[in-house]
């Protein structure tokens, strides 16, 4: 079987699917397995198998690989995936728990991912959970449990698990978070804080923040989009070189040793990238957070302190130090996003979908076309506008307004001024 | 003063040490709630070892399993040799002991299931059992009030002991009754009263006559017992606990002592305030002043809100305000939060109680939309929740049918429940285990020796015994089973004049029912929150309650009330697609 020889593939692993609260109805095995298409995504997360009906729904429509990963089955493949992006794609069993704990005299309410290679294996973690916390609640379950207590419990379920602690730096609900997280990974997880190869960035950081502290060099960064709706899949990913395998994966991300780098946001358009008060309107710089003694200038609450801000806090290196066998990593902005800015509007209209949809058909997956298509096609597809975009995007020269205190932040690519002079450029051929 | 003595005596606030130290003879403790009433029982245990009283000598004897178990664990850790010989057990437990000490033949205990099984048998109950159990439910009370009972139920009565005698079975309350006629017998009773020299009784108030006539005839006339308990916690009436025996016990022991514990350590001075002003309201008691330890704290909330469903969403979001949000939804919230940005909170320092189980339902269909874990302590109403009851009931259910010469032989205690357990085949056997283990007293090889003896433990187990200290999960619970617990926060439902006072048939005892009511307002130990709704669905009916009377009674100075309207419209939000 072709799939079977060590490739080049993108996986996304953290995904939710319609049982996680405020998710989009259209999480289902087979949107999973057609966006995962158009995005160019190899390997996508199951998310959310520790809900008993999701994971019934992944046994009825799904089928295991024998390599611990599953594949929709043949009946439920729909045929209107354009040509250009067709592929295989397989899945592998992931859940996000939440786990939400009194320790050293804090709240602390940290988020973990979780892999395992079996339905079996998910089946008995399952029933382990169960006598903890409700499961039925949420696709991500909410558990009155320890992180530590979560990992041992896990490996004891499941030996092959392989546990990822989740956007290790969002405010509110990570293990590094300023608000309710700790200081370092050994304070959470003690003991067992070896069994930890890997961490998630999120959004809001990329890479070369966490290279800042030496403490994480010895683990790998992954990168997941987290994604609540299909559209959504793959705004962050991973690059690996392996196997086709759950084994292969879980080696590629507990050692390196396969693993080529990630997909990411530029960590600006992050919801938690700079601090800020988001009812106030109140964005600022971490230099600026500490000048107003962490308290809103407008209402004076107390800021919600961003990721940058906690990374600064926690590094014990300089900005741009880079360390050694250090992976490289691609920032990039969503083509439908891309798109919008080129008309200065917003993602949802018409517009937009119709030229989305004439790239993908004519050029193939969307990761594809950020990453790797000749921009000459792009302008033939698209038009000089979207050409010039991808090309600035590719080079890192955008704009964007950090986000703050849940607020996505702004990209602006191009000016006013410069969209109607490459608009008007065009308009003389 | 050596330095074991020291060790024992310290801490110890100056009514707790004359506790503690007090001489032979017999001595009331009247301990209010938070007054470190436990911490006074195993200092006196320690202390009376540290005297040179042998551990053997000593009776200590609670109500629950959980009780029980934490007395053993913290007087174990206090100097004083072999610690662990001193009998600290249920009243079951110590009746059981009695029972095997002086039964030739080996038997089973019956549960309350096993019993209406019996008597449906008798009866010729085919319906529902609702006869069988209202029958049985008369039985227990002729036992544990010591009563003979009408007739017509005599004639029930004897057919079922006979029944019992056949399938050489006890039924629990046996485990108190055939101990007082056993004891008859002049030198069984002397053996006893030379064995259990120094007792101890928690929570006296809770006393039922025929466990007073057990332990009368254990001490004496004059012995050297000691009762703690707190007659404003006196919740068991319908079991026969009536306040009485504690009232009279200074009658009762010629020449005893009487010593206050009145600091409560537990409470903001508010709560310790509020509570004591409105328990004053009952006459039957033993006036006691309390003294808080700690000072202010913020008031009680007093919530008024349209439905029992806004009840359970109040609930919901305070506990949500003080974790400070379980999901980013949340915190898009703007009003709520940051409220408590320096908290340490965790699920399980809350707490919802409630008068009727009835009430629980909507709780528990709240809870489990929000997804915040919860345990309800007591209730197996649900399949999905499979709690310590489940397993319990299965582990009882199957206890008989047990192929008990495979584990005879086993070595260890842990062992011989480890093994009963997969015998039994129940699945959560991590929990159930930690649970026996803990409830067992692993070091008293004299209680359980076989498998027997541990199934015969399985089936003292107590529908409290439910919950989980270690679970980090919101309780849900009934007034009755909350009693010795505390929570950082707490919120009583149902606080409506029907409710509490619960009105049964037209009546209430409005006495039991205050002291209910103190009961679990002295849970709180930082905030505490009593709701009622304008409009409550209840037993099929829909009723315009009014809040209940014992609200009334607290003076306004300790409590904020709080609004919430009738519903607003939900707007509806809108998903954004791509395609």
């Amino acid at each position: 079987m072709l799939y079977k020889l060590s490739m080049r593939f993108i996986a996304d692993l953290h995904i939710h699917s319609s049982y996680s609260r405020a998710t989009s109805k259209d999480m289902v095995p087979e949107a999973l397995w057609k966006w995962a298409q158009i995005k160019g995504i190899t390997v996508a997360g199951t998310g959310d198998f520790t809900h008993p009906a999701w994971l019934t729904e992944l046994n009825e429509k799904t089928e295991p690989t024998g390599d611990g990963l599953l594949r929709l089955k043949r009946e439920f493949e729909a045929d209107d995936i354009p040509a250009s992006c067709r592929a295989d794609v397989f899945f592998v069993l992931s859940s996000e728990i939440s786990t939400i704990y009194s320790k050293n005299g804090r709240t602390r309410k940290v988020h973990s991912v979780i892999f395992v290679p079996q339905i079996s294996d998910a089946l008995k973690l399952n029933l382990a959970l169960s006598k903890i916390g409700n499961l039925n609640a949420d696709g991500r379950p909410i558990l009155g449990l320890d992180a530590k207590e979560l990992l041992r419990i896990v490996l004891d379920a499941c030996p092959q698990a392989l546990f990822v602690p989740a956007h290790v730096w969002t405010p509110h609900f990570s293990v590094l978070g300023a608000v309710s997280g700790f200081d370092s990974l050994e304070e959470c997880f003690e003991d067992l804080t070896p069994r930890i190869r890997a961490i998630e960035t999120g959004l809001s950081s990329d890479p070369a923040m966490n290279w800042r502290l030496s403490a994480l060099d010895r683990l790998t960064l992954v990168s997941n989009s987290d994604a609540h709706s299909p559209a959504k899949m793959g705004r962050e990913a991973n690059i690996l070189d392996a196997d086709i395998s759950y084994e292969s994966i879980k080696k590629a991300i507990e050692t390196g040793d396969g693993f080529l780098g990630t997909i990411e946001f530029f960590p600006e358009e992050g919801k938690y990238h700079y601090d800020g008060h988001r009812a106030c309107g109140v964005n600022l710089a971490p230099g600026e957070t500490i000048k107003n003694d962490y308290l809103c200038p407008a209402c004076g609450k107390k800021v919600t302190v961003g990721v940058l801000h906690r990374v600064e806090k926690l590094a014990d290196r300089a900005h741009g130090f880079k360390p050694d066998g250090a992976k490289p990593f691609h920032s990039l902005i969503p083509l439908p996003e891309i798109i919008a800015e080129t008309h200065g509007t917003g993602v949802a209209s018409k517009k937009v979908e119709r030229e989305y949809l004439k790239l993908i058909y004519e050029l193939g997956n969307e990761f594809r076309i950020l990453m790797d298509a000749p921009l000459p096609d792009i302008e033939r597809a698209g038009s000089p506008l979207i050409r010039e975009a991808i090309s600035r995007v590719r080079d890192g020269k955008v704009n964007i307004v950090p986000g703050f205190d849940g607020e996505y932040g702004k990209i602006r690519i191009f000016e006013v001024e410069e969209r109607k002079q490459i608009k008007g450029q065009t308009m003389l051929f | 003063m050596t330095n074991a003595e020291a060790r024992i005596l310290d801490g110890l606030n100056e009514s707790q040490r004359v506790a503690v130290t007090a001489a032979d003879g017999p001595l009331m403790v009247v301990a209010g709630p938070g007054t470190g009433k436990t911490l006074t029982i195993v200092r006196r245990i320690a202390y009376l070892i540290h005297q040179g009283i042998r551990p053997e000598h000593i009776l200590a004897v609670t109500f629950t399993n959980r009780a029980a178990q934490e007395m053993r664990e913290r007087t174990v850790t206090l100097p004083g040799k072999d610690a662990a010989k001193a009998f600290i057990g249920t009243f079951h437990m110590m009746g059981l002991q009695i029972v095997r000490d002086n039964t030739p033949h080996d038997f089973v205990i019956c549960t309350r299931s096993d019993q209406v099984d019996l008597l449906r048998a008798i009866l010729k109950d085919k319906a529902h059992g609702r006869k069988a159990n209202e029958t049985a439910e008369t039985i227990s009370r002729i036992k544990n009030f010591l009563e003979d009972g009408d007739e017509e139920t005599r004639a029930v009565y004897d057919q079922y002991q006979a029944a019992l005698l056949e399938n050489n079975a006890f039924d629990l309350d046996d485990l108190i009754l055939k101990p007082i006629g056993m004891l008859r017998d002049a030198s069984i009773l002397q053996g006893y009263r030379d064995r259990f020299r120094y007792i101890i009784v928690d929570e006296y108030q809770d006393i039922n006559p025929a466990q007073y006539r057990l332990l009368r005839l254990f001490a004496g006339d004059s012995g050297n017992i000691c009762v703690v308990g707190d007659a404003d916690q006196a919740i068991y009436a319908f079991r026969g606990a009536d306040v009485t025996n504690f009232l009279n016990f200074e009658n009762d022991f010629q020449g005893a002592g009487r010593i206050t514990l009145s600091h409560n350590y537990r409470s903001t001075a508010t709560i310790v305030n509020a509570s004591d002003m409105m328990i004053q309201n009952n006459a039957r008691r033993i006036a006691r002043t309390v003294c808080p330890v700690r000072e202010g704290g913020a008031p009680i909330t007093v919530a008024s809100v349209p439905d029992e469903r806004a009840e359970a969403a109040l609930v919901v979001s305070e506990i949500e305000a003080r974790i400070g949000g379980t999901s980013h939804y949340w915190l898009m919230n703007e009003p709520h939060r940051q409220d408590y940005p320096d908290s340490a909170y965790s699920f399980s320092d809350f707490a919802v109680i409630y008068r009727t189980n009835a009430q629980a339902e909507i709780i528990k269909e709240v809870f489990r939309a929000s997804g915040i874990p919860f345990q309800v302590i007591g209730s197996r109403r649900l399949s999905e929740e499979r709690t310590f009851s489940d397993s319990i009931e299965t582990l009882k259910g199957r206890a008989a049918n047990i192929d008990k010469e495979k584990l005879e032989k086993a070595f260890s205690m842990e062992e011989l429940i480890r093994r009963a357990l997969n015998e039994l085949g129940v699945e959560d056997d991590n929990l159930l285990c930690r649970l026996l283990m803990s409830i067992i007293p692993s070091n008293d090889a004299s209680t359980v020796q076989n498998f027997n003896d541990a199934m015969k433990m399985v089936r003292l187990l107590l529908p409290s015994d439910d919950f989980d200290p270690k679970a980090d999960s919101v309780a849900l619970m009934t007034l009755h089973m909350a009693k010795g617990l505390e929570f950082k926060v707490v919120f009583i439902a149902g606080t409506e004049d029907g409710l509490i006072p619960y009105l049964r048939d037209g009546h209430d005892d409005a006495e039991e029912e205050r002291r209910l009511f103190y009961v679990g307002m002295t849970r709180a130990k930082e905030e505490l929150f009593l709701l009622h709704a304008r409009s409550r669905f209840l037993y099929g009916k829909k009723t315009n309650p009014q809040p209940s009377p014992f609200v009334r009674e607290i003076p306004g100075a300790f409590t904020r009330t709080i609004t919430v309207p009738d519903k607003a419209k939900k707007r509806h939000q809108k998903q954004m697609k791509l395609f």
